[in-house]
């Protein structure tokens, strides 16, 4: 785990040059300017946009403003994706910065989630974890940290803490030596282009012979689509909770970055 | 370990007592005469032929229940449209209040005597809410979860409060303490589209609790009936009696491949 500790820092740190725009037809008191900030791959757009939040209210009428959500050349965003995979999925193929517009009215209902506080937030995080630790461990490792443990993780993640968050993480990603992996790889694929927002599915990280599946055994198993016979990715995918790289990297190896949130390399 | 799907039960080297023990640590006590937590974990297989089962049924009584498949990857689920007419009584001086406190208000009123003022003072708006129910698969916890949503004719949606406030009072004390955990809103995994859903990482505890014996030997009940009965009703869901009716598989061996004959 040590030895992957600049890979953890590099995905932790990762940042993503952003340009706010008020949405033209809010109605303000006077022009709003664009706001710009670097966001966290790592984290979510409500847990890290109070600054813009602020900045734009600061031109509008109380009652013009409700509920804040953002979108992309007319799609409304997750705000509960990862920021990095957010952009990944959109805007990959854009100049920098990433141009997003902000909302404050006509919340989009049928797209998106409500985040009315960060408990919301705080509460969408742990249930992730949850559900990884889930697959990884049946939930044994995150039943039996105690509530601080929990709190840790996501103050962690508020706060930008590396050190902190990872104190309390190492125990989700660490395995008994005789098991020799996780139960299941936690992961999920998405693609823009389909309806069915991922993929998720049962994946061992250890064949029946022995052997270390790798991230090309996982996409020929559950995303065949993706993968040539030749065995080049066909197209640029994102597996969330992994860097993407080379195929033939054992998965076990990845898995430092199970927890993290998905980066193009 | 054995490599495999869902299906497959791994080899487990600790003894079975020590390892249940460290499960239900402070939590619902399992006699130790009862087999490992492995016995109440649902396969998608078997979730798959229950579900089958449940719609037969279902279309034989009426209730409305299809089984929905998703063309990408052949998984899908169990879906129910309903419409319920909610009468709410309301009291002149209530509509300022939240939907928050709004059942307490209406219980202290109703204890207390009316008098022809107070009588006066009450009106009834009839609403229409449109439910819709899903019973999803989760791969992760291996157990059916609940995904609904509800909005009015009109199209706005329920939120979150009005659906808590929509549940009957009896079930709102067990929903506070109980284990079936909260409720909230989630994106549906197959639809994309958000939902509010029934946390399913606390299943296993109270289906134990609601089985005699290990679920090697309740085998032939319905999963699906069992679970959507129990906790179906919290938000709002009730499943006929008529389905306790439902004929027990005939064979023991409920892997056997006349069950998946007519899966859609």
């Amino acid at each position: 785990m040590t030895d992957d500790k600049d890979v953890l820092r590099d995905v932790w740190f990762g940042r993503i040059p952003t340009c706010f725009t008020l949405y033209q037809d809010e109605i303000t008191e006077r022009e709003a300017e664009p706001y710009y900030l670097l966001l966290p791959r790592i984290s979510y757009l409500t847990l890290v946009t109070d600054k813009v939040k602020k900045h734009f209210q600061k031109v509008m009428r109380q009652e013009e403003v409700s509920e804040i959500w953002f979108e992309y050349e007319g799609t409304p965003l997750k705000w509960h994706y990862p920021i990095g995979l957010l952009f990944d999925l959109h805007a990959s193929n854009t100049a920098l910065p990433w141009s997003i517009t902000v909302h404050f009215k006509n919340f989009p209902e049928k797209d998106l989630l409500h985040c009315h506080s960060k408990d919301v937030i705080e509460a969408h995080f742990m249930a992730c974890i949850k559900e990884a630790d889930a697959l990884k461990h049946k939930s044994q490792v995150i039943n039996e940290m105690q509530k601080k443990d929990h709190k840790q993780l996501w103050m962690g993640l508020q706060n930008d803490k590396f050190e902190q968050f990872w104190a309390i993480n190492r125990k989700l990603m660490e395995y008994p030596p005789e098991d020799n992996g996780f139960r299941y790889i936690p992961f999920r694929i998405y693609q823009a282009t389909t309806e069915r927002p991922f993929i998720q599915k049962l994946f061992r990280p250890i064949a029946s012979g022995g052997q270390l599946h790798t991230l090309g055994d996982l996409l020929k198993d559950v995303c065949p689509s993706a993968v040539t016979p030749e065995g080049d990715l066909r197209f640029f995918m994102h597996c969330t909770r992994c860097n993407v790289f080379p195929q033939n990297l054992s998965l076990r190896q990845r898995t430092s970055e199970e927890s993290q949130k998905g980066r193009r390399n | 370990m054995l490599e495999g799907t869902s299906g497959d039960h791994p080899v487990q080297p600790q003894p079975r007592q020590g390892h249940l023990e460290q499960m239900t640590q402070g939590r619902v006590q399992i006699p130790s005469s009862m087999a490992g937590e492995e016995d109440f974990f649902l396969e998608e297989k078997r979730f798959k032929q229950h579900c089958e089962e449940f719609v037969k049924h279902s279309q034989q009584i009426g209730d409305g229940w299809e089984w929905r498949t998703n063309k990408d990857l052949g998984d899908g689920y169990l879906s129910k449209t309903h419409f319920q007419v909610r009468n709410r009584h309301i009291a002149q001086d209530l509509r300022e209040k939240t939907s928050d406190n709004i059942e307490e208000t209406l219980l202290a009123h109703v204890e207390e005597s009316l008098d022809d003022s107070q009588v006066a003072g009450v009106c009834t708006t009839e609403e229409v809410i449109r439910y819709e129910y899903h019973v999803l698969y989760s791969s992760s916890y291996q157990v059916p979860v609940l995904y609904f949503r509800a909005c009015f004719l009109d199209g706005r949606p329920l939120t979150l409060e009005e659906i808590w406030g929509s549940v009957h009072a009896c079930y709102q004390d067990r929903l506070q303490e109980g284990p079936w955990d909260t409720i909230t809103q989630q994106e549906h995994p197959i639809l994309g589209q958000p939902f509010f859903v029934l946390h399913p990482c606390r299943t296993n505890e109270f289906i134990s609790t609601v089985l005699t014996g290990p679920w090697k030997h309740n085998r032939h009940k319905n999963y699906i009936i069992l679970w959507l009965s129990t906790v179906g009703p919290v938000v709002g869901l009730s499943v006929p009696l008529s389905y306790a009716k439902v004929a027990p598989e005939q064979n023991s061996s409920t892997d056997s491949a006349e069950s998946n004959e007519n899966l859609c």
